[in-house]
């Protein structure tokens, strides 16, 4: 079963058109990476599967519902219930700790309980450090705090814009490791990066370049990629 | 569960506040010196012309007692009755007067008998050079009757004349001072009422009294009038020169004071919303994060809403300290008086305070609440 | 690079710059309109003032007494007196005296007995609103109409044109039965003159005029058969509040150096225009009316401490939002610091480079809060004193000076605190 159902999605600014026509499923608790170069759409397609933006056209199909007709408010409560968030630059608010930001994710979501707050922390191994405020913790850590925060509401998708794009090797270990975790125990997770390696964990690659999607390879190593379609649909 | 979700509401709120220290001190800094110009302007904008018409009294009686009908004397009781219509805190000062033609060397003077600790009240402008007369038998002379008579402080004269009943009399009076006004009172000769009523014989009469009323416009005359309506034996006339131009010339004190401080307040005011705004546009970035997990527009605008009224009420409180020094200082400058206090301005500040904090928060809030998620998160 | 950067952030970080030109305006036109005002404050009050009246009596030297005297008691058995009078001829010298452009108005009286209605009237012979031509070759009106201000008059106000024309109190129409538009037979207490005279107006002065006909000066010189005299004459001066040396001075000119003198009798001091009069009209002595002239200085005195007081403290506030927003808009900017110190800027240039963007948005901003300023102050004046508040240059001088110490002073904590910055700290932490 698809938890998610791209068809004929396009996105043009202006004069420039960023995706055309790209069809897309991704099937329950897989794990899909989206890669390409600078400028191929990765932050395009993200925005548009993590609710934050929408098409110019095509329909998108999460969890059964179609997106396209929905307002910014309901668009909102989507994103609230079925979308957790992992952003290379962390964004954690700056004057909460690390439990509180956690705790903020559950407050916009319904009822805030620092108990399960601080289980998701002890997941992603951060209990000790629940009191510190995000400028005290180092980089792989934060990392690990908008994990947690992204799980807490049971999301239908972890969707990660560059998880390690700001890591050391160590850190990005450890947040990788997370991530493998998550998907062993049903999550399903979309990765957009531009790094192979990061690529490589997934079971399944796209590839964008100029809007389009290049070619789709299963398994994470997209260099030794065979060819456009053959791979369609695979996993569902 | 509710009751849970609203006290971490209330948590991330302190954690904004205290956590957020140096920048929140700037937008504290800037609502309480919108407070403190508000209340302080407003407090003065209330005293200076109650301030300013005390004042004015510097010109002089403002109301005269006469006899009524065709009386053309007083008793002093009857002015005390007239006087006591009046409210005490209002009247600065009244004096009696008593005119009397007397005689020095065969040459006719007016002698007046005034009350010289009251006249100091009602016409401050007297410029006395010498003493002013303490006992009986000493008495101020006008410039003009010492110019003319070479009379100097410290000789003696005798005062001679004769009474209703055409009783002659005489008295010794030695003279303590001169009197100066560059009006018709350098031609008189001043004594006290007692002495003039011990040397003529008669008690208790007087020809006028000038009553230092602290009111002018319609209060004053309403004053007059419940003097009038009040006893039937002396009526009160307002004094028109004095009273005509000090309610012109007050009347333009009051309105460019009113001017003034709405200019002073409008510009404050803009420029708290403006600080307010630059310290809220600053956390745009949270707000698109905020949207991108999950938050409403409408609770994004709660928290600040929130935000904004704890730190108007704090400012708003702070401000109207300093306001009433403000207030204070100037009133203490200008006038020698403290500055009386409409205690309810007090609230209505931090309540303004508060809302001018507000407004000028969801300005910009709107303003970044309306802006995609995507486009925060991604920028810089 | 510095200029490349600092034109950089002035054209593109536009939005928040504008914020600070904008603060910085309102706070220069909040300064530009209370100095102006402030400093015009003491001529506007004065002019208000003179509707308190004339400030100097003229009258003839040692003739003084007597008249006032004989007015209150009308005790006509005593012999008169040798009384002095004053030329009408001289009056226009008043406007030609050093201080002549602060002479608002004067108006001379000649009182005199008369019988009319069958009882005994004092007549005031006087100007109402006189022409006159100096030899200077300007042109002034003068006469009591703007002196009495405070008089309400039913009908007409008096007019010089009008010969025959006269104005009577309140009382004395009671008392006669006659209004506005009424004629009646006055003559001279001899009876040898007699006219008719036309009510033009019946006024209330709430003083003894209202038992008193007032009537143009020729008329009442015919009466009492004193052609070409006035017994005294009102003035109307605006003057400067009295100090120290205008009442020594007042006390005896002759007291004086050199020096203070020439500032005493450059300085419209009331003593020093009344000293000027005698000056100029021999045989006069000019009394100032301390009444009126100690309450003028009392009040002057404290509008313009007031208007001082409030520009202060509405300057310091003004100063203090700005650099406060200054302030603001410095933290705000920590991480483009951060960055800045990380690719090795000195902690000089970067507060160079701050300072000057700074000062150059707000003298932007100065700029046009000044006018709008002056807009301001305009308001002001012709709310309050339906006249143009006066623009003084010296204004200009002390804003720049305000506008450069609020936002350099305004900006030094903000840049103080971000030289503390650790570019680390900025760059990762957030």
């Amino acid at each position: 079963m698809n938890i998610l159902e791209l068809r004929g999605i396009s996105k043009i600014y202006g004069q420039l058109s960023a995706l055309s026509e790209i069809d897309l499923d991704v099937a329950q608790g897989e794990w899909l990476a989206i890669m390409g170069p600078s400028g191929s759409g990765k932050t395009t397609v993200m925005n548009i599967i993590g609710c934050l933006d929408k098409p110019s056209c095509g329909s998108v199909v999460l969890d059964g519902q179609e997106l396209s007709a929905l307002s910014a408010d309901e668009l909102t409560a989507i994103r609230r219930d079925k979308i957790g968030l992992i952003f290379q630059q962390f964004h954690l608010i700056s004057y909460l700790t690390a439990l509180e930001n956690v705790m903020v994710a559950q407050y916009y979501h319904s009822l805030v309980d620092e108990k399960e707050a601080l289980a998701a922390l002890d997941r992603v191994g951060l209990a000790d450090r629940a009191k510190h405020l995000p400028r005290q913790l180092s980089g792989g850590e934060q990392q690990r705090v908008c994990i947690a925060r992204a799980l807490i509401n049971y999301p239908s998708i972890i969707l990660a814009d560059e998880p390690t794009g700001n890591l050391d090797e160590a850190n990005e270990r450890v947040v990788m490791d997370i991530l493998h975790q998550l998907h062993r125990e049903g999550s399903t997770i979309v990765v957009v990066t531009h790094a192979p390696e990061v690529a490589a964990h997934a079971e399944r690659t796209v590839v964008l370049e100029y809007g389009k999607i290049a070619r789709i390879v299963l398994g994470g190593d997209p260099s030794k990629a065979p060819e456009v379609g053959e791979a369609c649909g695979a996993g569902a | 569960m509710i009751k849970k979700n609203n006290s971490f509401l209330l948590k991330i709120l302190l954690s904004s506040i205290v956590r957020r220290r140096s920048r929140l001190m700037v937008a504290l800094v800037g609502i309480a010196i919108g407070a403190t110009v508000l209340l302080g302007m407003v407090t003065l904008c209330y005293d200076i012309p109650r301030q300013m018409s005390r004042e004015f009294r510097s010109y002089g009686a403002n109301m005269i007692l006469v006899a009524a009908g065709r009386e053309s004397l007083m008793m002093r009781a009857d002015i005390e009755n007239a006087a006591a219509l009046l409210p005490p805190e209002k009247v600065l000062g009244l004096t009696p007067y008593r005119y009397e033609t007397v005689r020095s060397n065969m040459l006719p003077y007016t002698a007046v008998g005034v009350d010289f600790a009251q006249v100091r009240k009602t016409s401050p402008y007297w410029h006395v050079t010498g003493q002013w007369p303490e006992r009986d038998g000493e008495i101020l002379i006008g410039a003009d009757v010492a110019e003319f008579t070479r009379l100097v402080p410290g000789r003696g004269l005798t005062l001679e004349g004769r009474n209703k009943e055409q009783a002659r009399y005489e008295k010794d009076v030695t003279v303590t001072g001169l009197l100066k006004t560059g009006g018709v009172e350098d031609g008189f000769i001043f004594m006290s009422l007692e002495s003039m009523e011990e040397m003529t014989g008669e008690p208790g009469f007087v020809d006028v009294a000038e009553i230092s009323v602290m009111a002018s416009g319609r209060e004053l005359r309403d004053l007059a009038e419940a003097v009038r309506s009040g006893q039937s034996r002396v009526e009160a006339r307002l004094v028109k020169r004095v009273t005509q131009s000090e309610e012109t010339v007050l009347g333009k004190l009051k309105t460019l004071v009113y001017l003034v401080t709405v200019i002073v307040l409008v510009l404050t005011m803009i420029c708290v919303a403006t600080t307010m705004m630059t310290v809220v546009m600053e956390r745009r970035r949270e707000i698109g994060l905020k949207k991108a997990i999950g938050a409403e527009n409408r609770s994004i605008a709660r928290e600040f809403l929130a935000e904004g009224l704890i730190l108007g009420l704090l400012g708003g409180l702070l401000g109207s300290a300093c306001g009433l020094l403000f207030a204070q200082v100037i009133s203490a400058n200008v006038f020698n008086r403290s500055v009386t206090v409409e205690f309810y301005l007090i609230p209505a500040t931090v309540l303004v305070s508060a809302l001018v904090t507000i407004i000028a928060c969801l300005i910009p809030v709107r303003r970044a609440v309306d802006v995609e998620p995507a486009l925060v998160l991604r920028g810089e | 690079m510095f200029w490349k950067m600092l034109n950089g952030a002035l054209v593109r970080r536009k939005g928040k710059l504008v914020m600070i030109a904008f603060a910085v305006g309102l706070g220069v036109s909040l300064a530009t309109a209370m100095l102006n005002v402030m400093f015009d404050v003491g001529d506007k009050v004065n002019q208000e003032l003179k509707t308190y009246g004339a400030n100097l009596t003229v009258v003839p030297r040692g003739a003084s007494l007597m008249d006032e005297l004989y007015s209150l008691e009308g005790d006509s058995a005593e012999p008169p007196r040798a009384e002095k009078y004053i030329a009408e001829a001289d009056l226009h010298k008043i406007k030609m005296i050093f201080w002549a452009y602060n002479i608002v108005d004067f108006a001379p009286y000649l009182e005199t007995a008369v019988k009319g209605g069958g009882q005994e009237i004092s007549l005031v012979g006087t100007w109402f609103n006189k022409h006159l031509e100096l030899p200077t070759g300007d042109e002034v009106d003068a006469g009591m109409n703007g002196l009495k201000t405070w008089w309400d008059i039913r009908g007409q106000g008096g007019d010089d044109a009008d010969e025959t024309g006269v104005l009577v109190g309140e009382a004395l129409a009671l008392r006669l039965g006659l209004g506005p538009g009424d004629s009646f037979p006055i003559e001279s207490l001899d009876g040898q003159v007699g006219a008719t005279v036309k009510i033009r107006g019946v006024f209330h002065s709430g003083g003894v005029e209202d038992e008193q006909i007032f009537a143009p000066l020729k008329l009442s010189q015919d009466l009492s058969g004193r052609p070409g005299l006035v017994q005294k004459v009102e003035v109307s001066a605006l003057t400067t509040p009295e100090n120290d040396l205008a009442r020594r001075a007042a006390q005896d000119p002759g007291s004086l150096s050199r020096m203070e003198w020439d500032t005493w009798y450059c300085t419209a001091y009331i003593s020093s225009i009344a000293y000027q009069i005698e000056e100029i009209i021999p045989g006069t002595r000019v009394k100032p009316v301390l009444q009126v002239a100690e309450s003028e200085g009392a009040i002057l005195e404290k509008t313009q401490l007031l208007m001082l007081l409030l520009t202060v403290l509405a300057m310091a506030c003004s100063a203090l939002a700005i650099s406060n927003l200054v302030t603001a808009n410095v933290m705000e900017r920590s991480a483009e610091i951060g960055l800045l110190k990380a690719l090795g800027a000195t902690n000089s240039a970067i507060s160079i480079l701050m300072l000057t963007e700074i000062l150059i948005t707000a003298f932007i901003g100065g700029a046009l809060g000044y006018f709008a300023g002056l807009g301001f102050a305009q308001l002001i004046g012709h709310g309050v004193f339906d006249s143009a508040v006066e623009v003084k240059g010296l204004v200009i001088p002390l804003t720049v000076v305000l506008v450069f110490l609020v936002t350099a002073l305004g900006s030094l904590p903000a840049v103080r605190m971000l030289l503390r910055l650790r570019p680390t700290e900025v760059l990762h932490g957030r």
